[in-house]
C-alpha cells in the first residue's frame, strides 16, 4: 500500500505534462501565436507570454533537443522526489521571460524550453552534490561542464556545437544563465530553510 | 442741398444696400492642402503602378515625411484684407508633428529606427522615383507619408454692423470662424510600391473673433486644428496597425515577413549539453536497475 502510494507520488507528472503541452503547442499554430514570447504583445499587456514562450518551439529539431534534455532531467528529479519542482519550472520560465524582456530589447520573439531544462539540470545536479558516491562526482562534472558551456556561449555568441533546427533563430545564452541562477537561488533557499528548521528527534 | 423725404429714403436704402452688400461679400475661405495621390501618381498618362508582394524585414527602418504640395494655398476673401497669414504649418511645426508620431512608434520593437525627413528632400509630384532616392539616402524600408487638408471659413454675422462705429471692430466678436483639419498618414512599402495601411485624423473648431484679432484667432485655430488632428491620427494609426498585423497573419500570401538575425531568439540545447544530460540519465537508469 505504502509502496503504491510512493510510486504514485513519484510518477513524473509535471515533466510529462510540460512535455505534452510543448508538443501540443508545436502542432497548433493558433496556440503558438497566442503563447509565443512576442515583445509587442507583452508590452500591450499579454504578460503570460513571458512564461508560456518557453513552451513554444520553432522547429521539430528545436523541440526534440529541448524535450529530450528536459525529459531526462525532469524524470530523475521527480523520481528522486526532489521538492518544489513545479515551483522551479514556473519561476525559471518567468525569470527567463523577464530577463529577456529587460535585457534583450532588440529581440522580438523568443521560444524554447532549454532555459527551463537548464534550470532542471542545475537543480538536479545541486541535489546530487549532497549525495554520495559516483553520482555526486557526475553532478559536479555536469555543473562544471554547464558553467563552461554557458561561458563559451557568451564569449562566442553562438552555441558550442550547433544542434539541428537552430538556424532560424539566434541562440540566447541568457536564458540558460537565468535558468541556472533561478535553480541555484531556489536550491540555496530551500537548503537554508531546511537547516534552520528544528530537528525532530526520532524515538 | 435740400433734404426731401424721397431723398432721405433713397439715402437710407443706399446705405442699407451698401452694408448688406459689404457683409454679403465678406465670406472668406482659406484652403491649404497636399495630396499623397498627386505626389505619388502625378501623371495620369503613365501606366498604373502595379505593386509587388511586400517583403517586410523586421525590425523595420521607417521614414516619416510630409508630402510636398504644389506651393501656396488658395484663398478667397471679401473686403477685409488678406487672411492666408493664418497658416502655421511651417517646417518647424512639421518636424514637431513628425517627432510626435515618431515618439509614439518608437515603443514598437519591430520598428528599429525612425527617420524624420525634411520637406526639402521631397520634390513636388516626385512619385516613387523620389521615394527611391529617399530610401537610398536614409536606408529606410517603409515610409509614412503625411498629407493635410485644412479649410478655414470666415463669416461675418450681424454683430459686424458694429464695425461702422470703429470701436466695434476692436471689441465686438463679429467674425465667425470654422476650421476643418484633416491629417492623413499613408504607410507605403517603398520597394514593392504597396500601400500597407492608412489612418486619417480629423478635427473641427468653431470660433469667434473681432475684426482686429481675426488673423491671430485663425492662426491659433489652425494650430489647434493640426495638433488635435495629429492626436486623432495617432490613435487611428494604432488601430490600423493592429488591424494590419492581423491582416499579415491571415494573408501570408500577400505580405511576406522576414526576421533578421537577432530579431528572433531561442533557447536550445546544444549537443554538448545534451550529451551531458543523457550521460546523467544513463547512469541514473543503470544505478536503478542495479538497485
Amino acid at each position: 500500500m505504502e509502496a503504491a502510494a510512493r510510486l504514485k507520488t513519484r510518477f513524473p507528472v509535471w515533466t510529462l505534462a510540460i512535455c505534452v503541452s510543448a508538443a501540443l503547442i508545436f502542432f497548433s499554430p493558433l496556440l503558438t501565436a497566442i503563447l509565443i514570447y512576442d515583445r509587442a504583445a507583452i508590452a500591450d499587456g499579454e504578460l503570460w507570454r513571458l512564461v508560456t514562450g518557453n513552451l513554444v518551439h520553432y522547429s521539430a529539431g528545436h523541440l526534440g533537443y529541448d524535450l529530450l534534455a528536459f525529459l531526462v532531467a525532469g524524470i530523475i528529479i521527480e523520481t528522486n522526489g526532489y521538492r518544489h519542482y513545479p515551483l522551479l519550472c514556473l519561476t525559471a520560465a518567468a525569470g527567463i521571460g523577464m530577463v529577456l524582456y529587460w535585457g534583450e530589447p532588440a529581440m522580438f520573439y523568443y521560444a524554447g524550453l532549454s532555459g527551463v531544462a537548464t534550470a532542471a539540470v542545475v537543480y538536479l545536479c545541486l541535489h546530487g552534490l549532497i549525495e554520495k558516491g559516483a553520482w555526486q562526482w557526475m553532478c559536479v562534472a555536469a555543473l562544471f561542464g554547464l558553467g563552461i558551456k554557458v561561458a563559451i556561449e557568451f564569449t562566442l555568441d553562438e552555441p558550442l556545437l550547433v544542434a539541428s533546427g537552430t538556424k532560424e533563430f539566434l541562440p540566447m545564452p541568457q536564458s540558460h544563465l537565468a535558468g541556472a541562477c533561478v535553480a541555484l537561488f531556489l536550491f540555496v533557499l530551500l537548503y537554508l530553510r531546511k537547516r534552520s528548521m528544528p530537528q525532530v528527534s526520532q524515538s | 442741398m435740400k433734404w426731401t423725404i424721397p431723398a432721405v429714403s433713397l439715402s437710407i436704402l443706399v446705405s442699407l444696400f451698401t452694408v448688406i452688400s459689404v457683409n454679403g461679400c465678406a465670406t472668406g475661405q482659406t484652403r491649404h492642402a497636399t495630396s499623397t495621390v498627386d505626389y505619388l501618381y502625378p501623371n495620369t498618362k503613365d501606366p498604373i503602378v502595379t505593386p509587388d508582394i511586400p517583403v517586410l524585414t523586421l525590425p523595420m527602418r521607417v521614414g516619416i515625411a510630409f508630402v510636398p504640395g504644389d506651393g501656396g494655398g488658395n484663398y478667397g476673401r471679401g473686403l477685409m484684407g488678406p487672411r492666408n497669414q493664418s497658416f502655421i504649418l511651417t517646417e518647424k511645426k512639421k518636424m514637431d508633428l513628425m517627432q510626435e508620431v515618431a515618439n509614439h512608434f518608437k515603443k514598437y520593437p519591430y520598428v528599429k529606427d525612425i527617420e524624420l525627413i525634411p520637406s526639402a528632400y521631397l520634390t513636388a509630384r516626385g512619385s516613387f522615383a523620389n521615394l527611391d532616392q529617399i530610401r537610398t539616402m536614409y536606408g529606410i524600408d517603409v515610409i509614412v507619408l503625411l498629407s493635410y487638408d485644412q479649410v478655414q471659413f470666415t463669416d461675418e454675422g450681424m454683430l459686424s454692423l458694429t464695425y461702422w462705429t470703429i470701436v466695434g471692430a476692436y471689441v465686438i466678436p463679429g467674425e465667425r470662424n470654422d476650421t476643418h483639419t484633416m491629417l492623413d498618414a499613408v504607410v507605403y512599402d517603398i520597394k514593392s510600391r504597396k500601400m500597407l495601411f492608412r489612418a486619417p485624423g480629423t478635427h473641427h473648431i468653431k470660433g469667434k473673433a473681432t475684426l482686429v484679432n481675426l488673423s491671430e484667432k485663425l492662426r491659433a485655430d489652425s494650430e489647434t486644428g493640426f495638433n488635435e488632428a495629429a492626436k486623432s491620427m495617432i490613435a487611428n494609426l494604432d488601430q490600423q496597425l493592429a488591424l494590419f498585423k492581423e491582416k499579415v497573419k491571415e494573408r501570408p500570401a500577400e505580405y511576406k515577413v522576414v526576421r533578421t538575425s537577432g530579431y528572433s531568439g531561442g533557447g536550445s540545447f546544444d549537443l554538448t549539453a545534451l550529451a551531458m544530460v543523457l550521460g546523467l540519465g544513463g547512469y541514473f537508469l543503470w544505478k536503478r536497475r542495479r538497485a
